[in-house]
């Protein structure tokens, strides 16, 4: 592989037919100069978990703040300043000592990325999208997120029209955190619903 | 069964911002099927949803990225032919 170098005649398959799109897509006008670029480092650098953790933090931080989000989720999560493409439908669905709640896709890969960034490659998987609905007791124990018996477990499948995120449970011993310690603590996988902080 | 699962990912639970490409015409072709929602659609996601709903469930075992491809292809397929812009 290495001693091809990149010259373009090393381009796989896949990597031919993305520089065919790219090809066309620009003679038809339909991406301006510095598109591309713009995109990739938007999600790459701006987007991503680090949103949907200060809303978390927030949330455990400001009991008013999370009456909001648990009524309005897309509202809430503006009020901090993410929104927009593919978040425009937000629901947030909180873990207690009794519930514990997680999001899948099963078509295809909807996911809140306003507040998640995009989804992880887990997430696009048929054995994730499939075994999520059918066993997610047993899914989520392989996964290292071991749940007792008696908590209830409830499975939310992400759509066009509904994207899903987790308020996870705050983790005792935080009392006297501050909210930017508190968002420090709360993961993607929190949010997802497949690991428990 | 769970063997595509990436168990890795579950390694670095706090990576975020964390890269979501592996190479980069994965972010090309996304940034791509993001122009054409853009320039062409008029930002109607759905189009593109419907395409990569079909594309995954036609392999489900195909590389994720590599299903957005096909997708986009179908889609661009749609598109009129010539120059397309309803935006400015």
């Amino acid at each position: 592989m290495s001693e091809e170098g990149h010259h373009p005649a090393a381009l796989s398959p896949v990597e031919q037919r993305v520089a065919a799109l790219e090809a066309l897509l620009t003679e038809r006008g339909l991406v301006p100069e510095g598109f591309i670029e713009e995109i990739t480092r938007r999600y790459e650098s701006e987007i991503g978990p680090m949103n949907g953790a200060k809303v978390v933090a927030r949330a455990w931080a400001d009991p008013e703040y999370k009456q909001r989000l648990l009524a309005e989720g897309t509202a809430a999560i503006a009020e901090l300043g993410f929104g927009g493409e593919e978040g425009e439908h937000m629901v947030v669905v909180e873990n207690t000592a009794a519930v514990h709640n997680v999001v899948v896709c099963t078509l295809c890969s909807c996911y809140p990325w306003p507040v998640l960034g995009l989804p992880p490659a887990w997430y696009k998987d048929p054995p994730y999208r499939a075994r999520m609905v059918r066993e997610p007791r047993a899914l989520l124990a392989e996964m290292g997120c071991q749940l007792p018996g008696d908590v209830e477990i409830r499975v939310w499948d992400s759509s066009a029209e509904v994207r899903y995120l987790v308020l996870p449970q705050r983790p005792p011993g935080t009392e006297r955190m501050t909210e930017a310690e508190l968002a420090g603590l709360v993961t993607r996988d929190s949010m997802i619903g497949v690991a428990r902080l | 069964m769970s063997a595509q699962l990436s168990l890795s990912e579950m390694d670095l639970p706090r990576r975020n911002g964390e890269l979501a490409f592996d190479a980069p015409w994965q972010s090309t072709v996304f940034a791509l099927a993001a122009a054409v929602v853009d320039h062409a659609f008029g930002g109607d996601r759905e189009p593109f949803r419907r395409q990569l709903i079909k594309a995954i469930a036609d392999e489900p075992g195909r590389p994720y990225w590599e299903s957005w491809t096909a997708a986009l292809e179908a889609l661009v397929e749609t598109l009129p032919d010539g120059p397309h812009r309803d935006e400015t």
